[in-house]
């Protein structure tokens, strides 16, 4: 891989690991519709992939580090009291609630999917399903909000409608947790079906991605931090690595940054349409050019 | 009665989930891995860990619960 190859991609996981578009589909893809040579099942690429993992987990934890914080004393204090008596202390126990479904279904399901569903042109039909998913998921949130707030003049209205993240049920957490499992295919957007999730458990859109990035926050980071020593072992060029990583952190930042305001009144139709059209597009080419 | 139960019921769970982490670490369990032949299944013997602690945590629940 070359240097402006491993910049690009680092560019791509950054910005495509918030957005709902499926940040391991375009990885799959682009490189495959743009005849590059490198293999993602090659075992040199997984420490690159560790590097810009981790490059994105550390720009959210740069983006909710006062939450993080609050979170971790949470964590602590209701664990050994064994009672919840704050909002913070019940951000920590949903959030672990949330994680335990994806870690068990990502450490026994990984290697299976992704061997499975690898392939360039599976990953365009998964993003097109991840598309209408989207699409499917603000359909059921239009009907919640003619229901609960049928008189909202604005969305902004519409939205104060609906919970924060704090304030969902246990069992919510747990499902919008194992959502993050769909994401091991490559099409599918972690981002995407734990926002939606979050939007059926009756969160409002800015508090489904809250909920969704501090959701990921733990297992990007666990699963970077795991192959740290394959990382050091391995005889890649860590300089560009690095570079990769710190573009792909930055780009992840901004992203976060964007989707957080965009949210607070936006819905996941354009992402949607953007993955249905995106993967047909790929799809059509992928079969029909040589 | 139900609380004490319970939170017994997540301790003994925690040990089974501890036995396991210790196992997958030592490379002993070969189940659902990728590389069957690696000496050591770190990520399995973290998850087996994080069940363990959660089930802690839960027994903690419990028992406060029944204590109220």
């Amino acid at each position: 891989m070359s240097l402006a190859q491993a910049l690009f991609m680092g560019l791509l996981q950054g910005a495509t690991e918030l957005f709902p578009v499926s940040s391991l589909g375009h990885a799959v893809l682009i490189p495959s519709l743009l005849h590059w040579s490198f293999k993602q099942s090659d075992p040199s690429f997984v420490p690159f992939l560790v590097l810009l993992h981790l490059g994105t987990a550390g720009a959210l934890l740069v983006v909710y580090r006062t939450q993080w914080v609050d979170i971790i004393k949470g964590f602590v204090t209701a664990a050994v009291r064994g009672r919840i008596e704050r909002p913070s202390e019940r951000l920590a126990m949903l959030l672990l609630v949330g994680t335990i479904p994806a870690g068990i279904l990502g450490v026994f399901l990984e290697h299976e999917l992704k061997s499975l569903f690898a392939s360039p042109k599976a990953a365009a039909i998964l993003l097109i399903v991840n598309g209408f998913l989207m699409l499917g998921f603000e359909a059921m949130r239009r009907r919640a909000e003619a229901r609960v707030a049928p008189a909202a003049s604005t969305r902004i209205e519409q939205e104060e409608s609906f919970a924060a993240a704090e304030q969902i049920s246990f069992k919510a957490a747990a499902l919008v947790g194992a959502c993050q499992a769909l994401a091991l295919l490559p099409g599918i957007s972690r981002s995407g079906v734990t926002i939606g999730g979050g939007l059926l458990a009756g969160l409002r859109h800015q508090e489904a991605a809250r909920f969704s990035f501090l959701l990921a926050t733990p297992i990007i980071a666990a699963a970077g931090v795991l192959e740290i020593p394959q990382l050091l072992s391995s005889n890649v060029p860590i300089v560009e690595y690095l570079a990769a990583a710190v573009l792909a952190g930055g780009a992840a930042y901004l992203s976060a940054r964007f989707l957080l305001r965009y949210f607070r009144s936006g819905r996941l139709d354009p992402y949607g349409w953007y993955c249905a059209a995106a993967g047909a597009i790929s799809l059509a080419l992928l079969t029909f050019r040589p | 009665m139900k609380g004490n139960s319970l939170a017994i019921g997540l301790v003994v769970l925690a040990v089974v989930f501890l036995v396991l982490a210790g196992l997958y670490y030592e490379g002993v369990l070969q189940i659902f891995v990728s590389d069957s032949h690696a000496a050591h299944h770190t990520t399995h013997a973290v998850l087996f860990g994080v069940l363990a602690i959660a089930s802690l945590i839960g027994a903690n629940f419990a028992r406060s619960k029944k204590a109220v």
